[in-house]
């Protein structure tokens, strides 16, 4: 229908006859869009990235001890937090979370071990068999493996079996290479790889054992190193970490555990990262603002310039909203010609820009990233219009006569 | 000719005011134009005249009596009905032509077609008055520009006529044109009014304005011979 409107193709004739002037004002569009769009992916393309890294243990609380607030150098803690999450503790933490999630208690220390005389160095966690399913899962393709490992058995991380070409079967000593009591276990099986996580588990490079083998080993029973809540439902999540935080740190001057998540972890950073992006999006904002007082300035000179056109149009019986409408569909080509060459170079600078700040492009087609073109192309041509719309109004309301008469 | 007034000012006046103190344009004129008629208004500058064509042409409205424009009150006429009287009842011709730069001389005909059916011309009536007036197709798809002016007022003619409006007001309609141009101009609107138009024509030239049934001299914002 527009293409057929007279006045469409007036306000094209127009924008095409003074098509540099046009296209200079259209670049402030350009390079609003390009600006805004960019910045926003790039923002965008961070969060998901921190996002799809820590979203795998996003349903989990970690508990640990407090170990920050241990005191100054020399000063003997009074109660045993400083060591590990203890029995009264965990109790405590069982009774809280109930049955709206489960409670896994794990050990964990710097070891060494051996595997076909070629001695390693990585992290002993020591978990109980029954807990190492609720959140650890083996890659089958190394053998039938097991997750409920006995006292002579050990699960080993993706990266150290793919090094060490290790396979369910294989045996491992654990224990400093110049101790003498250096027990070999049988692996039981190979976990599935885990990447970066926020639940304190990072076993690529590490063993896991069977709880008790780890006390017996290293001591310290009914001292965990980190208990670990995963809950049922996410939304709750805030709610059982308070509560625990109310039955657990009785003292607020010296908690005895500190509580963290994911969630919460996720939460400052992408709060962080948005905050980043918003800014430098006002910052693009800004150029679009420029590039409205540009497009104001040409649809004043088409305005002024066409003032005896308009005294034609206006004294044969055209319609004010005729008028108007002509001189905002020239605003709103503008606007279309800085969007479209702008929403074009976003892609590519966009595209750049990601590509060479994070280093992965894996979201860059996402909806939340991708949307920032069409949502500044919009905010572009939205700009335009506005802009458009007192010069519109004015040649809209000349008198037909004195337009006429104007040179 | 006709016995209905097709244009009736009743003690029209009206009044500029200025810097410099009220400026009375037309001062209580009152006069009747019938349907078909054909009148020429002359007189000196400064006389009223173009103040007279704004008037006919609802470009403006009176300060004071009454002016009808085919059985209709100006004043009483909402902004928009005085827009849509002048792309159907009137049919402007200008001395500079005035027609729209952007667009071609086919265009610039079919233009109050658009204005007045909303949509593009597909009866052939804006080809057929530009050949009337003696624009071929070739010249048809020049724009303004390329015209000479006798061409442009032929343009601007056949626009005047597409609404086929009752009144055709011409100011000074060949004052821009050569003598034997203008003369095959005031044919063609010889030739309208023939076939029914109420031409009426402001000039300077008493040679133009013999074409004319009558003519209507202003001196000083009154009629001083009708």
């Amino acid at each position: 229908m527009m293409k057929g409107d007279i006045f469409f193709n007036l306000s094209v004739r127009s924008v095409r006859l003074n098509f540099l002037r046009s296209m200079l004002a259209a670049i402030g569009i350009v390079i609003g869009v390009v600006a805004i769009s960019s910045m926003g992916m790039l923002g965008t393309n961070m969060q998901l990235e921190v996002k799809e890294q820590l979203s795998a243990t996003a349903n989990t609380i970690v508990i640990s001890s407090d170990t920050v607030r241990m005191g100054p150098p020399g000063f003997n803690p009074s109660s045993s937090s400083a060591s590990g999450v203890t029995k009264t503790e965990l109790t405590k933490i069982t009774s809280v979370v109930g049955t709206n999630g489960t409670v896994i208690p794990i050990y964990s220390t710097t070891g060494e071990f051996t595997i076909n005389s070629v001695a390693g160095r990585g992290e002993i966690y020591g978990i109980d068999p029954g807990d190492i399913g609720k959140f650890l899962t083996l890659n089958q393709t190394y053998g039938n493996g097991t997750t409920e490992i006995g006292t002579g058995e050990v699960l080993v991380g993706s990266e150290l079996a793919q090094e060490f070409n290790l396979k369910v079967g294989t045996r491992i000593r654990i224990g400093s290479f110049d101790s003498t009591s250096r027990p070999e276990l049988r692996i039981a099986g190979v976990l599935q790889s885990r990447g970066t996580v926020a639940d304190g588990v990072s076993t690529d490079n590490a063993v896991v054992v069977n709880s008790n083998w780890y006390t017996d080993q290293y001591g310290g029973k009914n001292e965990w190193t980190q208990v670990n809540v995963i809950v049922k439902d996410t939304d709750n999540i805030s709610d059982i970490e308070s509560a625990i935080n109310d039955k657990v740190n009785t003292n607020a001057k010296t908690p005895a555990v500190r509580i963290t998540d994911a969630s919460s972890q996720l939460a400052t950073e992408t709060s962080t990262l948005s905050t980043v992006t918003t800014f430098i999006m006002a910052i693009g904002g800004i150029s679009l603002l420029v590039a409205a007082v540009s497009i104001f300035n040409v649809m004043m000179m088409s305005v002024s310039e066409r003032i005896q056109e308009i005294g034609i149009l206006l004294s044969i019986g055209t319609e004010k909203g005729e008028v108007r409408r002509m001189f905002m569909y020239e605003a709103f080509i503008l606007g279309l010609l800085g969007a479209g060459i702008g929403g074009a170079a976003s892609l590519v600078i966009g595209y750049s820009v990601v590509d060479a700040m994070i280093g992965t492009t894996a979201y860059f087609f996402q909806p939340a990233s991708i949307l920032y073109v069409p949502a500044a192309m919009l905010i572009g041509v939205v700009v335009c219009v506005i802009s458009g719309v007192y010069p519109a109004w004015r040649a809209s309301n000349m008198d037909p006569i004195d337009a006429l008469r104007s040179e | 000719m006709t016995d209905t007034p097709v244009i009736q000012l009743v003690d029209v006046t009206k009044t500029y005011h200025l810097e410099s103190g009220d400026f009375t344009a037309l001062d209580h004129v009152s006069l009747e134009i019938l349907e078909n008629d054909f009148v020429a208004i002359m007189g000196p500058s400064g006389s009223g005249k173009s103040t007279m064509m704004n008037q006919l042409g609802i470009l403006d409205v009176p300060s004071s009596g009454k002016l009808y424009i085919d059985g209709k009150d100006v004043a009483m006429l909402s902004s928009l009905e005085r827009t849509h009287m002048r792309r159907d009842t009137i049919g402007y011709i200008f001395q500079k032509f005035y027609l729209i730069p952007l667009l071609s001389a086919y265009e610039n005909v079919e233009y109050p077609l658009i204005l007045k059916y909303k949509k593009r011309d597909t009866t052939g009536k804006a080809s057929a008055l530009l050949e009337a007036v003696g624009i071929d197709k070739d010249m048809s798809a020049h724009r303004p520009t390329q015209l000479s002016g006798g061409q442009q007022q032929r343009v601007a003619i056949a626009r005047a006529l597409v609404n086929d409006p009752k009144i055709l007001l011409c100011d000074e309609p060949t004052g821009n044109l050569d003598s034997r141009t203008g003369f095959q101009i005031m044919d063609i609107l010889c030739g309208l009014h023939r076939e029914g138009k109420t031409v009426i024509i402001v000039t300077h030239d008493p040679n133009i304005a013999e074409y004319a049934h009558r003519t209507i001299r202003l001196v000083d914002g009154r009629v001083a011979e009708s």
